[in-house]
């Protein structure tokens, strides 16, 4: 679903990525481990897009397809989506009405007709409940005086919604009580199907006990470093990364 | 005939309307004493050059007395085209007027403040005079709509608006403006008797090079509570004059302001708040969207007097930049003699939220259509306390 080779990129020219190749089929679940400043979370920004960062050399195909000749928009219609680190907050703009919205561009990007009211709502409905959200969250303003943890299930509430093929997500624990985290892998794990694939980007090993990856990846200085089952992730929270460091 | 608008000021004597000697010899001193229209070295006008505008060679719209009763509607409509007046029936405790004879006592405590105010003094060809009885609460909102059509046209209005003790009402007023090098001086007299509340939604939307200039004066008493939305969206030129006079105590005012511009549009707010009474509170907030090469101003003064103790006055001007070319000149005046009294004000202006920007496009939604939604956010609160259905009709066909 998702081939990374060798892929290079900068921010105001200072190279972060420096040559990462990774291979996700679908349905399988990734995990990507490493400590701060390793380009993880510069990672989920090239694959989602964000046009900060330039990518100077290698590829990312999607479905075959070739992702970086495509707009942010175009690969969120395609089917990538990038639960952010740190969820914006949009006064003004109703939870409900920009999901509407992002529901149909995709629809009509794929040729299918729009949604109903009735079918949205109860959509909403649906999926709210699933990750626990408040439905009075759901109409209110994207994230406007949301806790910590209602803007993470906001974030997998949308991921819900939208049914991507591919999920990033980006440090989703970051600031999550148990409680929260165990709501927010129990909305990931239940989304998991075949033909999906979820990329979880993590700093601690603690989230992998709720979302079991079948590979886990680590990332140092840009590059995949080390690649193992889900017992690398055990082995890097006992040894701390400075194992992987020394071991270069 | 046609002319200069300085040609008229000092043809058109006497005016239509029964101003007060007073009054008009004030206005007229004020045009004798400029000679000219004012420049940029004049405070009031640093931003906004009149140099196009005192150039502009106007025939003024004839104004047809005879007012056509207009089918009944979810509104009471008052509408003015191209010179004809055309209202609805007045309901129970509504009195509309058209023969200028306007109400004596109220004019009295009109004060005339600069060079819109001097012209419209002198100059204006008519208005609609309205008045809601003592203890009157009207259902229907009163709507009245300019249209005017034509180049080189000049029309200058003196409305007055009375709201006796104890009524309240809903105004809508829309400008509908359109051909080129016209000119529009529009003002109205907002008189609020004790305890009333009067809730206007002003939709300023004009076509083609034309020139508005609208003021509104308020004066209110006891307990009266005021709120306004202007809404100006893609004028050539507006230059809106607001001034409040809170009068006496309790009073209750809230002016709020969305301002939409582009291409080379100029869009000028002044606002002037006079906290004259102790117990009085104000709110105040404009937001200002502005792209290509426009121009906006937002100057808000409020001045708290010495006795007017326990005032909580609170200002708020916040600005969009979509252009590197687009201007904002912001001023934000407090000028307070009384030492117990909560103010402040902010005003910020900046870009479009590119991590908003950036997070909605990834959910597959289209660049445009996030821009788009993320200045309709950024207006909800003031579009959001807009009542009039008309208003808000319109308001969704120019932002989406």
């Amino acid at each position: 679903m998702l081939k990374i080779d060798n892929l290079h990129a900068a921010i105001n020219g200072t190279e972060i990525l420096k040559g990462l190749t990774l291979e996700v089929k679908a349905g399988e679940v990734h995990a990507i481990m490493g400590p701060n400043g390793a380009g993880k979370s510069t990672l989920a920004s090239v694959i989602a897009g964000k046009e900060d960062y330039e990518v100077t050399s290698g590829t990312i195909t999607f479905e075959d397809k070739d992702l970086l000749e495509m707009s942010i928009e175009e690969r969120a219609r395609e089917g990538v989506f990038l639960a952010f680190q740190y969820p914006v907050e949009i006064p003004g703009v109703s939870n409900v009405n920009f999901l509407k919205t992002a529901i149909n561009e995709i629809r009509e990007h794929k040729g299918r007709p729009l949604i109903s009211a009735k079918d949205f709502l109860s959509l909403v409905k649906q999926k709210s409940s699933f990750v626990g959200l408040d439905t009075s969250l759901t109409s209110r303003s994207v994230n406007e005086g949301f806790s910590g943890g209602e803007k993470k299930r906001n974030e997998i509430f949308q991921m819900a919604m939208l049914e991507p093929k591919l999920a990033v997500l980006d440090e989703t624990d970051s600031g999550l009580d148990i409680d929260a985290l165990r709501i927010v892998a129990g909305g990931v794990n239940a989304l998991k199907s075949k033909d999906n694939a979820t990329l979880v980007i993590t700093h601690y090993q603690r989230l992998l006990d709720y979302i079991i990856p079948d590979f886990v990846h680590v990332l140092y200085d840009g590059k995949i470093v080390k690649t193992g089952g889900k017992e690398l992730a055990l082995e890097l929270e006992e040894k701390g990364y400075d194992w992987i460091k020394s071991a270069e | 005939m046609s002319g200069t608008l300085i040609d008229f000021c000092k043809q058109l004597n006497p005016t239509p309307l029964n101003l007060p000697e007073a009054l008009l010899k004030a206005a007229k001193d004020g045009i004798e004493f400029q000679h000219h229209f004012p420049t940029t070295r004049d405070e009031a006008w640093k931003y906004t050059r009149l140099g196009r505008v005192s150039a502009l060679k106007l025939s003024p719209v004839k104004i047809n007395p005879s007012a056509d009763p207009l089918p009944s509607s979810d509104s009471i409509d008052i509408i003015f085209e191209n010179g004809t007046w055309y209202c609805a029936q007045p309901t129970a405790g509504l009195h509309i007027d058209f023969s200028g004879d306007i109400d004596s006592i109220a004019w009295n405590a009109c004060t005339l403040q600069g060079h819109v105010q001097h012209i419209n003094a002198l100059t204006a060809q008519g208005g609609v005079a309205i008045r809601i009885d003592a203890n009157t609460k009207l259902i229907k909102p009163i709507r009245i709509i300019h249209r005017l059509n034509g180049e080189h046209t000049g029309l200058i209005l003196h409305h007055q608006f009375v709201l006796d003790n104890h009524a309240s009402a809903q105004l809508e007023v829309i400008f509908e403006g359109l051909g080129d090098d016209s000119y529009e001086n529009i003002l109205f007299d907002f008189f609020l008797g004790v305890g009333s509340t009067l809730h206007t939604d002003m939709l300023q939307q004009t076509k083609g090079t034309h020139y508005g200039f609208h003021t509104q004066r308020i004066y209110q008493r006891k307990d009266s509570t005021f709120a306004l939305q202007t809404i100006t969206a893609n004028t050539h030129f507006t230059r809106n004059e607001i001034e409040v006079f809170s009068q006496e105590e309790g009073t209750h005012t809230q002016l709020y302001g969305a301002f939409i511009g582009q291409e080379n549009n100029h869009i000028d707010n002044h606002t002037y708040v006079h906290h004259m009474a102790p117990n009085c509170t104000s709110d105040e907030n404009y937001k200002g969207v502005l792209s290509h090469k426009a121009t906006g101003v937002f100057n808000g003064k409020v001045k708290v007097y010495k006795d007017a103790q326990k005032i909580n006055a609170y200002q708020a001007n916040k600005n969009i930049l979509l252009s590197d070319q687009a201007t904002i000149n912001a001023k934000p005046e407090l000028e307070i003699y009384a030492d117990d009294v909560k103010c402040s004000h902010g005003s910020t202006t900046g870009q479009l939220d590119q991590q908003a920007l950036f997070f909605l496009r990834t959910r597959g939604i289209s660049e445009t259509k996030a821009i788009d939604m993320l200045i309709n956010g950024f207006l909800a609160e003031i579009v959001g306390a807009v009542k009039s259905s008309h208003i808000q009709e319109a308001l969704h066909t120019l932002l989406d």
